[in-house]
């Protein structure tokens, strides 16, 4: 009966408007949470979204410079400079072979001999893109990694190659080649044996580890003090128009498409976070919504709630009903919109999975609406017992 | 054995300078109950409070029960003042409130079980046994919203009587019934306030000869 009486109070438009807006909200924040956590290794192994947000830059090359060449090297006031600029989150600088470098091989039948003049760079291992075990360098042993740009093994393939006969190599072909390097200076010399470690699509240069390099430059180096004509830059926001503007004005050179990649991850990211954040407006308003609903409901039937409290039920009983009801609808709602996003997360990951190499990560999908279920129930059940309490007991 | 159970069983209701606060001194300056030191109503004793419309009476009945609590003063139950009334009047004090306060979208049976099933006090036999006594046997099942004046007190006044009390306290009870009726649930209350060892409290304009009065206080 009490029951009865309760249930007429109820505006069941309000309620089927509650329950879809929160149903649309929940949909949405769990499917992109969990879109953004799948996602998210594959981002950060892929390009330098989440991580680095940094780019190479060189100062222009023009006329007077190659007359000049000092002016190609970045003074120590420059590079505090540009440390110094609120867009530089941390910078780092291409430490430069200044030392003859030769790498040749012996002949074979299945490598053709070659003999050519090398260059070296090293930057800290933080900023390469390339995961590998034999990226270490230790002075008892005669043999140093390099890691060349992708690009260069597209030239060989696509150009070189091509005109000069020669075969085409896969990565995993030229990564089995060693090779000889000689590297003289300071009137000594030494030989080492070296392989193709990697493939970097991010530093444009020919890398061996940093620590190689230091010692090497020391000991057969030119000058004690290596000259720095390349910085790689951390960005705080990739997307700043400062950026741009301070490498034009001092004429520095930014290799953009990196820039440009950066930017559109970031900005794909935001458009992530604009969208969760349009979720949490929709669920505030919708808890909103139905909370003021309940409130109204509460205040409009007054009377008859006084009434039942004056015939002996108390404040708990009277709230009850209001209580499970809304607990009932908030309860169906999230189970709803767990069903349907992990529906759409199956579908994405089949998308993804037709282009991309992926592996499947935990799914969070039940736990984030589980705890999002169970706050909201402590909440709506708290404020209904307290305004039920507030109105029939004076 | 027998004394300390009547000790037990023994209620009373006492009221200490009782006062309104919406009514100024001057207003009720012959009252038998506000402003007095103390006035007592005991259990097993029937008052009538006679006031003219527009006195009060609805206030004493309301601020005795606890729904009101617009006064000054001090009402003790049983010598204690700060009783948790919501609970004390489970067992201690049932109200005909002069509005009825029934509920227009249950059924005649729907509003006393209403009541009933929070003290299982009577049985269905029981509630269709008296819905018969008052003439309502065919109204058993019609919406409260669509019955006469008349007929809602009669529904209020039984489905008061679906508790246990020690007081019955009666707002105008009466106002909407003829001869006849008045004197069915006259009798249906007579009995069942000896059943219960209780008192009554009934405010009426004029005097009532239905009941024999132990007190009779101008409000």
């Amino acid at each position: 009966m009490l029951q009865k009486l309760q249930k007429r109070t109820l505006n069941v438009s309000q309620i089927i408007g509650y329950a879809l807006t929160f149903f649309v909200g929940i949909t949405i924040i769990l499917s992109i949470s969990q879109f953004y956590l799948d996602i998210k290794p594959l981002l950060s192994k892929h390009t330098d979204m989440f991580k680095s947000k940094s780019a190479v830059i060189n100062k222009n090359i023009s006329i007077f410079k190659t007359i000049d060449k000092e002016k190609i090297y970045f003074t120590d006031i420059e590079i505090n400079e540009l440390k110094e600029q609120s867009f530089t989150k941390d910078i780092s600088v291409f430490n430069s072979a200044t030392f003859k470098i030769n790498a040749y091989t012996n002949k074979t039948e299945s490598i053709p001999v070659f003999y050519t003049d090398l260059f070296f760079e090293s930057v800290p291992d933080k900023y390469l893109d390339v995961e590998t075990d034999e990226w270490n360098w230790k002075a008892s042993l005669d043999f140093i990694p390099i890691i060349i740009p992708d690009n260069y093994l597209k030239l060989y393939n696509f150009g070189f190659a091509e005109s000069q006969g020669l075969p085409v190599l896969s990565k995993n072909t030229i990564s089995q080649i060693e090779f000889n390097i000689k590297i003289s200076g300071n009137n000594k010399s030494k030989e080492y044996k070296s392989k193709i470690v990697g493939f970097s699509n991010k530093v444009n240069s020919i890398l061996v580890p940093d620590d190689f390099l230091s010692w090497a430059n020391k000991e057969f180096g030119r000058t004690d003090k290596t000259k720095t004509s390349r910085v790689l830059i951390e960005f705080n926001n990739p997307s700043d128009d400062a950026i741009l503007e301070y490498f034009n004005k001092n004429n520095y050179s930014i290799n953009k498409d990196e820039l440009e990649l950066s930017k559109l991850l970031f900005f794909f990211k935001l458009a992530l976070i604009f969208v969760l954040f349009i979720a949490v407006v929709i669920i505030l308003l919708s808890v909103s919504f139905i909370v003021l609903s309940f409130n109204y409901i509460i205040q409009r039937n007054k009377e008859l709630l006084i009434n039942l409290y004056n015939i002996g039920y108390n404040h708990n009983r009277i709230s009850t009903f209001y209580q499970l009801s809304i607990s009932l609808i908030t309860v169906v709602s999230i189970i709803a919109s767990i069903i349907v996003s992990n529906f759409i997360r199956s579908r994405y990951l089949v998308e993804i999975a037709r282009f991309l190499e992926f592996k499947e990560i935990h799914n969070y999908i039940h736990l984030f609406g589980f705890s999002l279920l169970l706050l909201l129930l402590i909440v709506y059940n708290a404020l209904i017992a307290r305004n039920v309490k507030k109105i029939v007991v004076q | 054995m027998i004394i300390t159970n009547t000790l037990c069983n023994y209620m009373s209701i006492e009221l200490h300078n009782v006062k309104p606060i919406y009514m100024s001194d001057a207003e009720i300056s012959a009252s038998d109950i506000y402003l007095q030191k103390s006035v007592l109503f005991e259990h097993n004793k029937n008052y009538l409070i006679k006031a003219n419309s527009g006195s009060g009476k609805t206030s004493i009945l309301n601020f005795i029960y606890g729904c009101n609590t617009n006064f000054i003063g001090v009402i003790n139950y049983d010598g204690v003042s700060n009783h948790n009334l919501f609970d004390f009047r489970k067992s201690k004090l049932s109200y005909v409130f002069q509005d009825f306060k029934l509920f227009p979208d249950l059924t005649v049976f729907e509003n006393i079980q209403l009541k009933n099933t929070l003290t299982n006090y009577k049985t269905v036999e029981e509630i269709c046994s008296l819905l018969d006594e008052v003439l309502l046997g065919d109204k058993k099942d019609s919406l409260v919203g669509k019955l006469s004046l008349g007929q809602k007190q009669r529904v209020a006044i039984l489905r008061a009587l679906c508790q246990p009390f020690k007081f019955l306290l009666l707002d105008e009870p009466f106002s909407h019934l003829d001869k006849e009726n008045r004197q069915i649930i006259s009798n249906i209350i007579n009995r069942e306030v000896k059943k219960q060892n209780a008192g009554l409290i009934l405010t009426s304009l004029d005097e009532i000869a239905l009941f024999s009065f132990d007190k009779i206080l101008n409000l």
